[in-house]
């Protein structure tokens, strides 16, 4: 699978993923690991919150269904702190029109409805990445 | 004195009790922490290749391979959690999974389990043959859509929308009105919608059955698909049909689908001598279909003594453009334009 684009010498680009479901956290972590991301893998929206604040990633994927914080939580906290430029894109078994506009009306730049594939995943992580430099 | 002793004999076998229960719940909790420690320690050597082929990163297929040698109770344990991860994604990476499932047996497994004594069995067999788009299966699964308990009827009907095939849409529809093994509507729907095109016609000779809840089933679908070759029938329902809901629902099916001709059909049933219900949906309807046509009859019913029809009647015009608007001129107090225009405004804030 590519690699992200961009200097080969210059660090890797960090990318928070936060899911409560293992299965899920730990495809999505190996998948963009592989593609040459920095990875940070939390179990829910309150780990994602503390480590977006800590160290702003490049990029979140955030599960919407999550103890705690929900990934929308997240995510209006995310717009609301002064990080509206962080492409966000949403990860959910919620499939509903109006679960998918809740999503982009709070700030989500993509919406991927589970089951996925975790190839399309990658292609929308790479081209949200493109449209942000 | 007996009193006491009864008393007291009536507390010790109470206390007793309960500590039999709490023994019980304590022995299980105990039995499924163990035994999902087990289940962690057997799946951990297997975790790896199996996260490497779910992430559809085993290019080689020598991960895949891997998971195919497990054996034993490792096997089973292995198979659950590909089942499991099969509800999570989708494309080449869960056709891999199938084909694990497929080396270890798992899908002749299930085909024999549908007609196990387990209730729980029978309704996972027929869960792993939907996740593995098992289409062989189909005919196994349509007469599963026939069994006694209601988990394997809707693990089967699940089963045949995730597989798709329209040839079982006939069955789904008409195992909604299966007289003492009925199919819910919502479930019936749901497996339906994953059939595609091919289920238009099963739709229209569904507006036809006998059972009221499949005619609902079969108009909601033709709506919400947009087949619009089910007219005929929606417009026959919305006129006739003996059952309430199943005029409402064709009703909303015409609003989405419907054409200019269908304006004087909808109007006719916002007439005060129909049900209430009827008449709200007909003015949504009207709605949704758009068309200035409906102005003069939506004006009207602003004065409705229903205040929620008046206030949809508003919504409706304000959704037609300047013929909708200046038919709102001199209502621009009324409670029911009022609250229709904050509703909008809601709605475009939210959009």
């Amino acid at each position: 699978m590519s690699a992200p684009a961009g200097d080969p010498d210059a660090s890797p680009v960090r990318v928070l993923v936060a899911d409560d479901d293992a299965d899920i956290r730990d495809l999505v972590e190996f998948k963009l690991t592989q593609a040459g991301y920095a990875v940070e893998a939390v179990p829910d929206g309150v780990s994602a919150w503390e480590a977006f604040e800590a160290n702003p990633p490049q990029l979140a994927v955030l599960d919407v269904m999550m103890p705690g914080l929900s990934g929308i939580d997240v995510l209006r906290k995310i717009r609301e702190s002064g990080h509206p430029s962080v492409p966000v894109l949403l990860l959910s078994a919620k499939s509903r029109d109006s679960d998918v506009d809740t999503g982009f009306a709070v700030g989500a730049d993509d919406y991927v409805i589970k089951p996925f594939s975790p190839r399309e995943l990658l292609h929308r992580v790479n081209g949200m990445l493109a449209r942000a430099r | 004195m007996v009193g006491a002793a009864l008393l007291v004999g009536a507390t010790v076998v109470i206390l007793g009790a309960c500590l039999l229960l709490v023994i019980l719940v304590v022995a299980v909790r105990a039995r499924r922490h163990s035994r999902n420690q087990r289940d962690e320690m057997l799946l951990s050597p297997l975790r790896p290749p199996l996260i490497t082929v779910a992430s559809g990163e085993d290019d080689d297929g020598a991960a895949t391979e891997e998971l195919t040698w497990a054996t034993g109770v490792s096997r089973t344990v292995l198979d659950r959690n590909i089942v499991e991860m099969l509800t999570k994604i989708r494309g080449v990476p869960a056709d891999q999974l199938v084909r694990v499932l497929e080396v270890h047996g798992a899908v002749d497994a299930a085909v024999a389990d549908l007609t196990s004594r387990s209730t729980v069995r029978r309704a996972r067999a027929a869960q792993l043959l939907g996740l593995a788009k098992a289409e062989h299966t189909v005919p196994l699964l349509v007469t599963a859509l026939g069994d006694e308990a209601m988990e394997v009827r809707n693990s089967a009907a699940y089963a045949l929308g995730l597989i798709g095939d329209p040839v079982a849409a006939g069955p789904v529809l008409a195992a909604i009105g299966a007289p003492e093994r009925g199919l819910p509507a919502a479930t019936a729907a749901e497996a339906l919608q994953s059939m595609g095109v091919g289920i238009s016609e099963v739709l229209r000779d569904g507006m036809g059955d006998p059972n009221a809840r499949t005619r609902m089933v079969a108009a909601h679908l033709s709506g919400e698909r947009s087949f619009t070759r089910g007219l005929p029938e929606l417009r026959r329902l919305l006129d006739d049909d003996p059952d309430v809901t199943v005029r409402e629902t064709s009703a909303t099916a015409i609003g989405r689908l419907g054409r200019g001709e269908d304006v004087a059909i909808l109007v006719r049933h916002t007439v005060d001598s129909e049900p209430l219900a009827l008449r709200r949906a007909c003015v949504i309807a009207l709605g949704e279909l758009g068309d200035p046509a409906a102005v003069p009859a939506l004006a009207t019913l602003l004065a409705d003594a229903d205040p929620r029809l008046a206030e949809l009647a508003a919504s409706a015009l304000l959704t037609m453009g300047p013929d909708g608007s200046s038919a709102l001129l001199g209502h621009e107090d009324d409670a029911a334009v009022r609250s229709a225009r904050l509703m909008a405004s809601l709605q475009r804030a939210s959009a």
